[in-house]
């Protein structure tokens, strides 16, 4: 059904060359008609020739951006290269490419802009300590409660991209905590989005940018982000 | 006392002026940023002239405080306001620094992809 459309999987990886490989090979088997890019964030160790040993396009940044930096590269990549959709895959393999589908019908079928992977839809033999737990469901009220629609997974970063999105991506993509932000920008802007259930792995290899002791700290700064976010300009679509 | 906290004062406005004016004038220091510096120095040093200026006296009146403390909250003041700025600069510097990062990545990439194509610069 997509075969006409042009497709991008994005990959952000920042010292991610244990599991960078592997993703780029589970999304070639399962969506061999995608384009793969890797966005190198600066990674100090072989990110780069991992993924381009593996087939992969890779874009090297010339220094650490950070998630959002790294991502709305990505965007602009696909927006200058025409692709009609982009998906989002973590390097760490926690997500799992064989899920991709289930996305793209989002976008295909329920005519939505961004489809967004959520662990907590459904089961989805996904297991969280309890304070991530807490943190995620405190995350995911406030986000419903700002956008009008149930949100169950503000953190996922496992997203589907329709032309429209990838062009306000590539011009504005929020910077500290994209993932949730995200959500509120699409809000704004009055783009459609969707959750879909994904089983989602343990990741291969590297931590969480959220450990246990940091997530009270993480989850303050998220909430004044989003709250400082609910007052910002919404960017002008053409 | 009041001399002597005058002549202090006098003196180290005169110094942080003559400073920036000579970063100024080595172009070391932009004039936006300089601008700042500029009235901080010159406010300081109207008030260790004319301490009953009218400015330092409202703030004696008003806050109860004496000569030197209302010279150290103005100058505190202005300090405020420079750090302010900086930090707006400083948004301003991380936001064209990140963009810059981003086009000179995919620059890289397009031009290597040429360059495996048989493209040869110049």
């Amino acid at each position: 059904m997509e075969l006409k459309k042009r497709i991008l999987a994005t990959i952000p990886a920042y010292n991610e060359e244990g599991s960078v490989g592997k993703v780029i090979e589970e999304v070639k088997t399962h969506l061999p008609q995608a384009a793969v890019l890797v966005i190198n964030d600066g990674s100090t160790d072989h990110t780069s020739e991992k993924a381009k040993a593996c087939g992969a396009i890779v874009l090297d940044l010339p220094f650490n951006l950070g998630i959002g930096g790294a991502m709305q590269a990505g965007y602009q990549y696909a927006y200058e290269h025409g692709y009609d959709i982009a998906i989002q895959v973590d390097a760490d393999g926690q997500h799992d490419p064989e899920e991709i589908p289930k996305l793209l019908r989002a976008l295909e079928v329920e005519k939505v802009d961004v489809a967004i992977g959520s662990r907590f839809i459904g089961d989805s033999g996904y297991k969280a300590s309890t304070m991530r737990r807490i943190g995620i469901s405190i995350l995911s009220q406030v986000l419903s409660m700002i956008v009008g629609q149930r949100i169950t997974d503000p953190t996922s970063g496992f997203r589907a991209s329709n032309r429209k999105a990838i062009q306000l991506f590539a011009s504005d993509y929020p910077q500290d905590y994209p993932e949730p932000e995200v959500v509120i920008l699409l809000h704004q802007c009055h783009l459609r989005m969707l959750e879909v259930p994904v089983g989602m792995g343990v990741r291969y290899s590297g931590e969480s940018s959220i450990t246990k002791l940091r997530s009270i700290y993480y989850m303050a700064k998220v909430l004044l982000a989003i709250f400082v976010d609910c007052f910002k300009k919404p960017p002008l679509l053409e | 006392m009041l001399i002597k906290i005058q002549i202090v004062i006098g003196a180290l406005s005169i110094i942080l002026l003559l400073i920036t004016f000579e970063l100024i004038r080595k172009k070391r220091l932009r004039e936006e940023y300089a601008i700042l510096w500029l009235f901080t120095g010159a406010a300081v040093l109207i008030f260790s002239l004319w301490p009953a200026f009218l400015l330092s006296q409202f703030f004696v009146r008003i806050t109860g405080i004496f000569y030197l403390s209302a010279v150290v909250l103005i100058a505190f003041f202005f300090l405020l306001l420079i750090v302010f700025h900086f930090s707006v600069v400083i948004s301003k510097l991380t936001s064209q620094n990140k963009e810059l990062a981003q086009q000179y990545a995919l620059l890289a990439l397009e031009l290597n992809q040429l360059k495996k194509n048989g493209f040869s610069p110049a």
